[in-house]
């Protein structure tokens, strides 16, 4: 389980997160929706501290800390209790796939390599790129770059995975295959949290939807609230430019 | 006094004065080996802001860029032993080429600093995320991430740097050392035949800067290869 309790965080002058409280299940596949600077995006990098939130609380399994003192050790702590996967893919450019699946499993929890190299394999077999362990970031596709992405982050078998856009830098055509992924991952039970665009992903693999706006959460429910039955004015007003209609008649 | 220009003393003169590179090779070694180590120290102090150290790595590195290489070998040679001295180390026995070894090697560390510098600032903010991100902390982040990559970006510019280094040693004789330089001057204050020397050294100098720079952009080719 991991809790987010009264998370504040502003840029300068610019108030991006307003007091967030969010509770995500063990398990839990949670999409995090809302237009462009509702603060989602920050919102989950509080969540690994790649931003320093002001104020506010982060409960990960047994473990309690508060953003406002946290020490270097409880920092890297969460880092290994979480796992992230970026828009922009940002595999480590000075090492081929499975070395990238391995560095955190080697260099950061000090796995023996053959263990490691075990799990990267696999981790790698499971997103479909079994023939490319050798390859270069810049030999593959943004695809093929994503899904290395996604086996990273399952191989370090961490509390949550955290996916930034994870589909938003890529060519359309190659969106699907990522997304196939992910859902792989969502039926393994690995607890994610997504900020993403792709409504058919939130509608139809998701078990817990948040709807941010202006540096808070609007509102929060099971797919089937959110996108039926939509209490908030502001959701609705989203999800209609959002949703497409099929009730044209040209 | 004969002819101004005699090749055939071109010729004999060659032997004489390539058997002083051992010389110039050991201050390039040094100043590169030096420059490296406390290069990076200095780029590192710089990108973390380490209190005290960054001030005195700023005025350090604008003092080597903006005086010649020649006034800091004279400064080492006369003022390093002062300081010294001050601390109780007498070091008025050393031989000169020590001072000359440890003004390149400061004067190479300040260009370094800079090199580094940029290399690891060029490395796209990502790479840091993405580690940070796997659990790397900090230092593994630098040493496993960020630091292969800058080296990739710093290689042409520190090939130029061994380069110019290497022609730079050239002040090092004003000391009175007796590397390549020295040997040709020392000639020609014998013979009065000071051209030939100089040709000859014009020609070493060439050929080495020549074959330095095919090796890096060998190498660089090689290193690089599908990883950037």
């Amino acid at each position: 389980m991991i809790e987010l309790r009264n998370v504040h965080k502003a840029f300068g002058q610019n108030e991006v997160l307003k007091g967030i409280n969010l509770k995500v299940n063990k398990g839990e596949v949670a999409v995090i929706l809302g237009p462009s600077g509702s603060g989602k995006t920050t919102l989950l990098r509080c969540i690994n501290f790649l931003e320093t939130a002001d104020d506010g609380e982060l409960i990960i399994g047994d473990s309690k800390v508060n953003f406002r003192n946290a020490a270097r050790k409880e920092i890297l702590a969460v880092r290994r209790r979480t796992a992230m996967v970026f828009q922009n893919y940002n595999l480590f450019n000075n090492m081929n796939a499975l070395e990238n699946v391995m560095e955190g499993l080697v260099t950061g929890r000090k796995f023996p390599i053959e263990k490691a190299r075990e799990i990267a394999s696999q981790a790698l077999d499971k997103v479909g790129l079994k023939d490319k362990y050798n390859a270069y970031p810049l030999q593959l596709s943004g695809g093929q770059q994503q899904r290395v992405g996604i086996a990273r982050a399952i191989a370090l078998n961490p509390d949550v995975i955290l996916f930034d856009e994870p589909t938003s830098a890529l060519d359309p055509e190659l969106v699907g295959e990522v997304l196939a992924v992910m859902q792989a991952v969502a039926k393994e039970g690995i607890t994610m949290i997504v900020v993403t665009h792709e409504m058919s992903f939130a509608m139809d693999i998701a078990q817990h939807i948040i709807f941010m706006d202006g540096g808070n959460i609007v509102e929060e429910g099971t797919p089937k609230e959110i996108f039926t039955n939509p209490k908030e004015n502001r959701t609705k007003q989203f999800l209609e430019r959002i949703l497409p209609r099929w009730n044209y008649t040209i | 006094m004969g002819s101004l220009f005699d090749i055939r003393l071109v010729f004999e003169y060659f032997p004489t004065i390539i058997s002083r590179f051992h010389i110039t090779l050991l201050i390039v070694v040094v100043a590169i080996g030096v420059g490296l180590l406390l290069g990076l120290f200095i780029a590192l102090a710089r990108m973390y802001k380490i209190p005290i150290l960054n001030q005195l790595s700023i005025v350090y590195v604008s003092f080597i860029r903006g005086t010649p290489l020649i006034v800091q070998l004279f400064i080492i040679y006369y003022g390093f032993p002062l300081l010294l001295d001050e601390i109780g180390i007498d070091v008025t026995q050393w031989e000169k080429l020590y001072f000359v070894l440890i003004a390149y090697g400061l004067n190479n560390a300040a260009f370094m600093s800079e090199i580094i510098r940029s290399a690891i600032s060029s490395v796209a903010v990502g790479q840091h995320e993405a580690a940070y991100s796997v659990g790397l902390s900090r230092w593994q982040t630098l040493r496993r991430i960020i630091l292969p990559q800058a080296f990739l970006t710093a290689f042409p510019v520190f090939g130029t740097r061994v380069v110019t280094t290497f022609e730079s040693t050239s002040l090092a004789f004003t000391l009175g050392i007796l590397d390549m330089i020295g040997q040709a001057q020392a000639i020609g204050s014998r013979t009065y035949h000071e051209l030939e020397g100089y040709v000859v050294l014009a020609i070493i100098f060439i050929a080495v800067s020549m074959i330095l720079e095919k090796i890096f952009i060998y190498a660089e080719k090689r290193l690089i290869l599908n990883r950037r």
